[in-house]
């Protein structure tokens, strides 16, 4: 008997932890500020709320329910993230399996593609070309995916081309304008110029490494853009032939000449620009305030992105940050698109630069935020993201896609592999990852 | 009466570990995808194949090996010495034994953040070395380099427990033994060969087998230090299973790698084991026969 009562038992709690314990709408009144007639919408962002971050989108959501009282009512939640967005993407996933994903979410540019293609969010509710026009061109660019508005961020981002004005001057070196920016050729040719200086120094021509992570495809894949190459095709699913081009190994030979010539080192040296022992530095935005305000003594300034030799003005800098939107679970697109649109808004972006220092998403922002308007560093930043921006690769594959990208550079550079060879390989795995996607 | 005592841990053992194993078994054989799990189907052996074909794996694996071949001696011998020194020694004996010990309490990621800045190229170490003449080595920053570095900051930051279990283990020795040793005559290394080695041997196997297991799982390290870099020189198996399920999103080949990971170590421990109970069991054998 009691034998069976514990085999009862255990069955219960298995039945229980397989079904999972799908949460219920919450019915108005059982929420401070929720009230009877109300449209429910509930948020997930990947931040805790005792952040800068975290507290602007509070703020954000508590000023919607403001706005909207009577129509929306909308509840936050704050999900932790580790540095890999381990934590966050884990509980998507579960949620994904359980049917339990929230009304709006956030998720990280590159992942847009993922997310669509396998039905977690969907397309917003229409937008006006005048709601559209107020987002900077490549926020528009990220959340599109297969020609629909998925996302729209609050937070945009940018990597400069950082150099030091004292070493520069001393090696007889002019910055071109932001529209004529060097072609790597000419950039190779400055370093050799820069070399015999920065010997004297102890230094290196270049502060440049391939961190494992998404900062090198961040950081390098306009090298590779504006050279006529890619990483995937238009349609993301197809990667033979664009990630293994020609072109592609025209760029990656090109990385291994800078450390063939010896103009960047080959194991990474801690705060080498920092120190002025560097001429040149890419690095993401956030690298300005660093040097403002823990090294006041070094003089910098932002060059515009090295081109192709060949480039024609085409849109190739770095961009992308995390976004809003609408889970394909929830019934009121309507809303949700709303919050997306409210969340993603000038206001929301202005209090994310003020606490945080994450670049806004809006032209009207920008325009009415001092530093970008005075800051010769902010200003060219800001220059070459309105102007030049580019969205990371747009494919269901993308952290297979990053990942491999890295690897070849890694490889390349650092270990002497053969580009074609390395470039090839990668194509070999990628495909094995939009297997799922092509077979349908 | 037992079975009260006994339900509440068989509940939360079956949701939190044999619920979880069973479905990662059923998980290898799907294409179980995060993103998609409406989409999954039953792909029997296909993920198996597909993880021995897969360079990443097989370096992985590799990576995992050489990393348990350079530990397990390093570690498990440091142990021992460090054991007997402590031992020997008569002043300071509670010093020593905490001073040892406190890199065990201490966290891997935050033991793992300091040595970042010790083997950095312009960290204490390469300072140390240029002192006396030995020019900067790139450690972490080189693919020859990175996994013995991790392996050395691994060991001395494990030691202590062990030292701990060898420690226990000589105070129990018998003194009586030196001293017949003494009586005729035995040198320091006739009796750390006769006596010490022999009396410590069910505590040698017992540290070899969590040495073993502690390093076959290592995954904080390299995270932390080298992003299983370069050149994946530093990624290991566990890296590769949390890589591929939670980076990639692909749940059933992730499963497939950690269920291929499980077997493989519990092989290695099953050897283990019956090649030290074979020797122990010809042991009492022999007592046996001797005393009849």
């Amino acid at each position: 008997m009691r034998k069976r009562v514990i085999a009862a038992l255990t069955m219960g709690v298995l039945a229980l932890s397989l079904t999972g314990c799908q949460k219920s709408t919450p019915k108005p009144g059982s929420i401070a500020g929720y009230d009877k007639g109300e449209q429910y919408l509930s948020i997930w962002v990947h931040s805790i709320e005792d952040t800068d971050e975290g507290r602007c989108y509070r703020e954000a959501v508590d000023a919607f329910n403001k706005k909207y009282d009577g129509t929306y009512f909308a509840d936050i939640e704050f999900i932790p993230r580790n540095d890999s967005g381990g934590g966050y993407s884990d509980k998507i996933n579960a949620s994904v399996m359980s049917g339990d994903l929230p009304d709006v979410l956030t998720v990280d540019g590159p992942n847009i593609a993922a997310y669509a293609s396998n039905g977690i969010i969907q397309p917003l509710a229409k937008l006006t070309e005048k709601e559209k026009s107020v987002y900077l061109q490549s926020i528009i660019d990220q959340g599109t995916y297969k020609d629909k508005l998925y996302a729209l961020g609050a937070m945009e981002s940018s990597v400069g081309l950082y150099y030091n004005k004292d070493i520069l001057k001393e090696a007889g070196i002019r910055i071109p304008d932001a529209d004529h920016p060097w072609s790597q050729s000419q950039f190779l040719d400055i370093l050799a110029k820069l070399k015999p200086v920065m010997d004297k120094k102890k230094g290196y021509a270049l502060d440049m490494t391939f961190p494992v992570g998404e900062a090198t495809i961040y950081y390098y894949a306009p090298f590779f853009w504006s050279n006529g190459g890619n990483m995937v095709d238009e349609t993301g699913l197809t990667v033979d032939g664009v990630f293994n081009s020609k072109e592609n190994v025209k760029t990656v030979s090109y990385f291994q000449s800078l450390l063939k010539n010896k103009y960047m080192s080959k194991v990474p040296i801690d705060h080498l620009f920092e120190s002025g022992r560097a001429a040149f530095k890419i690095d993401g935005a956030w690298e300005v305030n660093t040097l403002y305000t823990s090294y006041p003594e070094v003089s910098f300034g932002v060059a515009p992105y090295v081109v192709g030799d060949s480039w024609n003005g085409e849109r190739y800098a770095p961009t992308g940050s995390w976004a809003f939107a609408a889970s394909s679970k929830t019934k009121n697109i309507k809303g949700a698109t709303e919050l997306v649109k409210w969340m993603s808004g000038v206001d929301s972006g202005k209090n994310l630069w003020e606490k945080s220092k994450s670049f806004p998403s809006t032209y009207e922002a920008y325009e009415t935020i001092d530093v970008f308007q005075k800051d010769e560093n902010y200003k060219a930043l800001y220059y070459q993201l309105s102007n030049y921006g580019h969205p990371r690769p747009k494919t269901p594959a993308y952290p297979q896609v990053s990942t491999s990208f890295q690897q070849v550079l890694e490889n390349c550079v650092l270990s002497g592999f053969d580009p074609q060879e390395q470039l090839d390989k990668s194509v070999e795995r990628i495909n094995a990852k939009l297997k799922r996607y092509t077979l349908e | 009466m037992g079975m009260a005592f006994f339900g509440p841990a068989l509940i939360l053992l079956t949701l939190f570990l044999f619920l979880s194993m069973i479905l990662t078994l059923v998980f290898s054989f799907t294409d179980f995808f995060a993103l998609n799990p409406s989409l999954t189907h039953f792909t029997w052996l296909d993920n198996y194949f597909q993880v021995f074909k897969d360079d990443d794996f097989r370096q992985a694996f590799a990576n995992t090996v050489k990393f348990v071949i350079i530990i397990v001696p390093l570690q498990g011998l440091g142990a021992l010495g460090l054991a007997i020194l402590i031992n020997k020694v008569t002043y300071c004996k509670a010093y020593f034994k905490v001073a040892f010990f406190i890199p065990v309490v201490m966290s891997l990621a935050v033991v793992s953040t300091l040595w970042v800045q010790i083997y950095s190229p312009e960290g204490i170490l390469n300072s140390i070395l240029a002192h006396i003449g030995i020019n900067a080595q790139p450690f972490i920053n080189s693919a020859d380099q990175a996994l013995p570095s991790i392996a050395i900051m691994s060991a001395w930051q494990g030691v202590g427990y062990q030292m701990l279990i060898f420690l226990g283990g000589l105070q129990q020795i018998n003194p009586a033994l030196y001293e017949a040793a003494e009586m005729d005559h035995a040198s320091s290394w006739q009796k750390f060969k006769d006596i010490t080695l022999p009396e410590l041997k069910p505590l040698c196997i017992f540290v070899l087998i969590t040495i073993t297991i502690g390093a076959f799982r290592m995954l904080v390290q390299p995270m932390v230090m080298t992003g299983g870099g370069p050149s994946h020189s530093t990624y290991t198996m566990v890296y590769d299973i949390y890589e591929t399920g939670t980076v990639n999103w692909e749940i059933g080949l992730a499963s497939t790698m950690a269920i291929v990971f499980a077997f493989f170590v519990m092989i290695l421990t099953v050897i283990q084991t019956i090649l030290t109970k074979d020797k122990e069991g010809k042991k009492h054998v022999n007592k046996k026969a001797k005393t009849n």
